[in-house]
């Protein structure tokens, strides 16, 4: 009998023991942070690299797929796939006279030489020209078909060299971040049949594969709108990241997503897919003590776009008059406690060919009536103005509906607006309308949207004459505004192709000042992201340039 | 009775008296005012204001005066539309009957929300309406209405289908056939009368569920558009509110609920006097 | 009846391919054109790329052409590939119908259960003070948006309490049973309390008026117990308005809850639909809506041959 109470006891201590001991190891790995859960509000449809743009792919494979250079925090031009960055300079880059009398150039990378896929296959030349390949094809798929195009040629030196022959010399040659490389002894058999290739696709029938994978992470978990687990890639040369396990999470409601936080559900909320601003705000004035949070402005250009061709819009006074109306500083510091800044033009204050001698425009209702009155609108008794013919100044705003943020800024402009004279009707469309069909068809008087842009992205199909998009030409072009000026056309080419920086600084303030006299749209903010992190957290450096902060994961780490 | 009778009435008279109140304070349920963002109860603003800092109190009556007509004139719309094809099936019979059946049957198997969201997202340019309506400030309302009616009217045509099945064939309908009445005659004055009563009560209750609908359709985008205001596009807003101004929600949340159960508890109330199978209970 | 089930079924055929017809339609009213966004997405797409897309996806032909094109497919066994899940339909369609069955299947069974008990409570004792409180406990459960309850939910028993997740399927890395289980409680509880609402005020109404029967008079006078009442005579009357209400929510197992599923991040069909109509996936659209419709026509089927079980004066010529 007591034997057996003694063995009884016996087992109860040890139950008890390891309990503690789980129990503390358990504890220990919460402190020491070996997880991180980031929480993002849109799931990747498919995370193959060169079909369909999705930011949510962008930022997942930010982690796990290395393209050849990127634009960095401090908006420079760095290789993160190549070991140097072709330059005239270094003689990698070599420009070429065309036959056609056009000049392109010819330029040589060098893969890193410890570049390996996650199953332990060596990055190599092998796979550009087979990414080239599937690039070229017609039939595969992919959505920029415009890159592989400009590339009339490739050749390959040995197992990490090769050059590319561009048929266009541009002032941004060197940059290649969307030449994503596809790994050819994995999907090789799925580009058998090319039209076949985007439902053979390896990353969507088997989105685990070690092998799909270059960065480094790679994923070994993928449930299709719920979550996406990524592990290290053990074949990753670089410095290791610090985290043994890293899930994103797709959380749609932003409601949701902050209560999933606050659970500890999540540990993140990512900037780039996350919070609109103002419930960032909102979010950091209740709980700002307890997470890290970072506001970064970006390089989307929060805009109203004006129907140029719109009878009352084509006057240009009543352009100016409608700015000068808008109390934007206002707008900013009370919605956004001032975290977006005003925008003067499309060109962000980050970037290189940014210029501050451009017309400012401060909120001046005084001066915006007597404008409004030398156009010709008189205010009528209902306090509508009135033209000649008796007809009122009515304009039609339009942006995406659903998004909080932007319905917000419509009405306080309708408000502020109205008090001016100018009568507006809202209209929201879904995304998918205004995007697909409205703005295409120029179907509009005044459409609030943002243009995403990347460093000095000349803006050729939002402000080029040739890029209208009307009945004649299939409704191509993103110049829906009708903007037709010969001096910005001028501009816009050269800027193309002008390679000295000084000149360009030149370039980039002409064609900012004409735009801020001109106004074929009214410039409101620049839209910042908002990222909220742990406290625990370090390393994460938004850019404020469309790069993902996921790029640089191999920094992040954990605070001491 | 009396009591949801006079819930009803005082939301109603407030919501559409709501301009004059207006008037009185000189606001109006769009006037922004971005120094007053999210303030608490004062004098110029008795429930405080919204995220843009329209007075509270304005901005409900003026969306109860949108829910509510919305409610009503969805629920009326349906009942006439059921009604009109109760009638037809039940008193004409044979494959008249056995097709508006089957078409009724299929409309209420169809799955509700994702159709509803075909719908409620569909061109109006593409369908081929006039420009003018499709550019009028109340096409959004419009819009509710017909999907609300396009899945509301098969209860009605249900209920009267069935009433009119059990009527057409009493003697009283007989004798007036006899006597040479015709059919629209016998329609009006005998069998619809008798359809009234379960009529009026489903009637009564789906103004609430329009109601509840319409909230659902402002969750997904697909409501009122700004600036308009409604109980369920308020609703929707304050959800990302929730922590720093609760009340926001709570206020057309409680009006949604006040204004459902006084329509439930009528329809209810109704049913009992109305339903003359009721008198079998004590 | 083997006859009426044979017609019935046939009518069920006849009535699918109408829909499929009328929601092809519909969808092609949608405006833009899934193309058209990418391009909107990607600036540097030229036009000769649109068209090329458009032709490969199918896109440029007319309406009727298209249509035919895909139920010719359809009924040869291929449902298409859906464009948006970049895989084929079906493979993107089981594992959210699973996740749905898993949601919808307890939260139909709670429901059911919570309105027959409280429903036949309150009948029993007509006009006291336990039915005026579930009378008004339906009232607060119907007039409440289920967006709405859901967000409290995940407040309260997440974000403050952290008794429970609060949101996905599973915990990433793990898939046991114990922690899917977690993580519908919530989901669950939200979708079982709204419809339970509903479903009370039925089973209330239908129990008071099947109670109030002269056949229960006459059973009460023979003498038999008050449960044998309830169980034998009662429920069987009461029961035909439950089992049509029953059987229209059946359709929703396949159909999913849409808001439900939004709030919690929970992958199953009702955000599938919702996304597939939205992005004018045509192929995925059309199959998930009439699975749904099927559903719900052989259901509404078995709940007209239950009625006959159920009452005996039903019968089918």
């Amino acid at each position: 009998m007591n034997a057996i109470r003694e063995r009884r006891w016996r087992n109860r201590i040890a139950l008890s023991v390891s309990l503690l001991v789980c129990a503390a190891t358990a504890m220990a790995q919460g402190t020491e942070h070996h997880t991180l859960t980031i929480g993002i509000t849109q799931f990747p449809a498919t995370l193959n690299p060169n079909l369909d743009v999705m930011a949510a792919k962008s930022y997942v494979l930010g982690m796990t797929l290395r393209p050849f250079t990127v634009y960095d925090a401090d908006w420079k031009l760095a290789c993160l796939l190549c070991t140097e960055l072709p330059s005239i300079a270094n003689g990698l880059a070599v420009p070429v006279d065309l036959p056609d009398g056009g000049k392109g150039i010819d330029l040589t990378y060098t893969i890193k030489p410890d570049a390996q896929w996650a199953d332990g296959v060596p990055v190599t030349t092998a796979d550009v020209r087979f990414t080239y390949d599937v690039g070229r094809n017609p039939q595969s798929g992919v959505s920029n078909a415009e890159l592989y195009r400009r590339i009339s040629a490739v050749d390959v030196k040995d197992d990490r060299t090769f050059t590319l022959h561009v048929d266009k010399l541009t002032f941004d040659y060197s940059a290649l971040q969307d030449f994503v490389l596809l790994p050819a002894h994995i999907e090789q058999d799925a580009f058998v049949e090319p039209a076949q290739y985007r439902l053979r696709t390896h990353y969507n029938s088997e989105p685990t594969n070690p092998g799909l994978y270059n960065g480094p992470y790679r994923v070994s978990e993928f449930v299709a709108g719920s979550h996406i687990l990524l592990e290290p890639n053990p074949h990753w040369a670089g410095p290791p990241g610090h985290f043994r396990r890293i899930t994103v999470r797709a959380i749609e409601n932003t409601a949701a997503l902050e209560a999933n936080l606050l659970s500890g559900t999540i540990d993140m909320i990512a900037g780039e897919l996350g919070l609109p601003l103002d419930e960032g705000l909102a979010f950091s004035k209740r709980q700002g003590e307890a997470f890290q949070i970072v506001y970064k402005p970006g390089l989307v250009y929060e805009h109203v776009d004006l129907k140029l061709t719109q009878p009352a819009l084509a006057d240009r006074r009543v352009r100016e008059g409608l700015i000068l109306g808008l109390d934007r500083e206002a707008i900013s510091q009370s919605l956004f406690a001032g975290r977006q800044p005003v925008a003067d033009t499309f060109v962000n204050p980050l970037d290189l060919g940014y210029t501050e001698e451009v017309p400012r425009y401060r909120h001046d209702p005084v001066r915006a009536a007597a404008l409004l009155e030398a156009a010709g609108w008189t205010k009528g008794a209902d306090g509508v103005r009135r033209n000649a013919q008796g007809e009122p100044l009515s304009l039609e705003l339009m942006t995406t509906a659903g998004n909080r943020s932007r319905e917000l800024v419509e009405q306080v402009l309708q408000s502020q607006w109205r008090q001016i004279g100018v009568d507006i009707r809202i209209k929201n469309e879904p995304a998918r309308v205004l995007f697909g069909d409205t703005l295409p068809h120029r179907r509009f008087d005044m459409a609030m949207y943002a243009w995403i842009s990347s460093p000095e992205n000349v803006p050729r199909s939002i402000l080029h004459s040739k890029e209208i998009p009307s009945e004649a030409n299939g409704f191509v072009g993103q110049n829906t505004t009708g903007f037709a000026n010969s001096e910005m056309d001028r501009l816009i080419d050269a800027l193309e192709i002008e390679l000295d920086a000084g000149r360009r600084k030149t370039l980039w303030a002409e064609a900012q000042r004409l735009y801020a006299t001109e106004l074929p749209s009214l410039p409101l903010y620049f839209r910042s992201d908002v990222f909220i992190l742990p406290k625990w957290l370090s390393g994460v450096r938004p850019t404020g340039n469309q790069s993902p902060t996921t790029l640089w994961v191999t920094d992040w780490s954990v605070q001491p | 009775m009396k009591l949801p009778l006079i819930l009803l009435a005082v939301i109603a008279a407030a919501s559409f008296a709501a301009p004059l109140f207006g008037g009185l304070f000189g606001t109006d349920p769009d006037m922004v005012d971005l120094l007053a963002r999210l303030s608490g109860p004062s004098l110029t603003h008795p429930l405080g204001a919204d995220e843009l800092g329209r007075d509270v109190l304005l901005r409900l009556l003026a969306g109860g005066r949108v829910s509510l007509v919305i409610g009503i004139a969805a629920a009326l719309a349906s009942a006439v539309l059921g009604t009109l094809i109760g009638l037809t099936a039940g008193y004409l019979g044979g494959w008249v009957d056995r097709v508006l059946m089957r078409g009724t049957d299929a409309m209420i198997a169809l799955p509700l929300l994702p159709l509803l969201i075909v719908l409620a997202a569909l061109d109006l340019n593409k369908l081929g309406l006039p420009a003018r309506l499709i550019q009028s400030d109340e096409i959004s309302l419009i819009r509710i209405v017909a999907l609300a009616v396009l899945v509301g009217w098969t209860t009605a045509a249900r209920l009267v289908r069935g009433a009119t099945l059990v009527t057409r064939n009493r003697d009283f309908v007989r004798a007036a056939r006899s006597l040479g009445a015709g059919v629209p005659h016998i329609l009006w004055l005998h069998i619809l009368p008798n359809a009234l009563g379960p009529l009026i009560v489903a009637t009564t209750l789906s103004i609430g569920d329009v109601i509840l609908f319409e909230s659902v359709l402002s969750f997904l985008g697909l409501g009122v558009q700004p600036p308009l205001a409604s109980w369920g596009s308020m609703l929707s807003n304050a959800q990302e509110l929730i922590t720093t101004a609760p009340l926001l929600a709570v206020y057309p949340g409680l009006m949604i609920f006040l204004t459902v159960a006084a329509c439930n508890l009528l329809g209810d109330a109704l049913q009992r006097r109305l339903d003359p199978t009721a008198l079998r209970r004590r | 009846m083997m006859r009426f089930t044979a017609i019935r079924l046939v009518e069920i055929m006849a009535m699918l391919l109408l829909m499929s017809f009328i929601i092809y339609a519909l969808i092609g009213l949608m405006p833009g054109d899934p193309i058209d966004l990418m391009r909107s997405a990607d600036p540097r797409m030229s036009a000769a790329d649109a068209a090329r897309l458009k032709a490969m996806y199918g896109l440029d032909q007319p309406l009727l052409l298209r249509y035919a094109a895909w139920a010719r497919q359809a009924l040869a066994g291929d449902l298409g590939y859906s464009r948006l899940f970049a895989a084929p339909v079906w493979a993107a369609l089981l594992p959210r119908l699973g996740n749905s069955l898993l949601l919808m299947a307890p939260s139909f069974a709670l429901a059911c259960a919570i309105a027959l008990g409280f429903g036949i409570a309150a009948a029993r004792r007509p006009g006291s003070r336990l039915d005026a409180a579930i009378n008004l406990c339906c009232f607060a459960g119907v007039s409440l948006p289920t967006f709405w309850l859901a967000l409290i939910l995940i407040l309260v028993f997440a974000a403050q309490l952290g008794w429970l997740p609060a949101s996905g399927i599973a915990t990433a890395g793990s898939g046991d049973i114990a922690d899917r289980l977690r993580h519908l409680v919530l989901p669950v509880a939200t979708l079982s309390l709204v419809s339970a609402a509903g479903y009370t005020r039925y089973v209330r109404a239908a129990m008071r008026e099947a109670l109030a029967q002269d056949h229960i008079r006459t059973a009460r006078a023979k003498g038999a117990s008050e449960g044998r009442i309830i169980l034998h005579h009662a429920l069987r009357t009461a029961l035909v308005p439950v089992v049509t209400i029953l059987a229209l929510s059946f359709g929703g197992l396949v159909s999913g809850a849409l808001v439900t599923e939004t709030m919690f991040a929970y992958p199953g069909m009702g955000k599938l639909i919702f996304d597939a109509v939205m992005g004018n996936d045509y192929n995925l659209a059309l199959a998930a809506l009439l699975l749904a419709t099927a559903v719900t026509m052989v259901a509404n089927l078995a709940a007209d041959l239950a009625y006959a079980w159920l009452d005996p004066r039903v019968s089918y010529r």
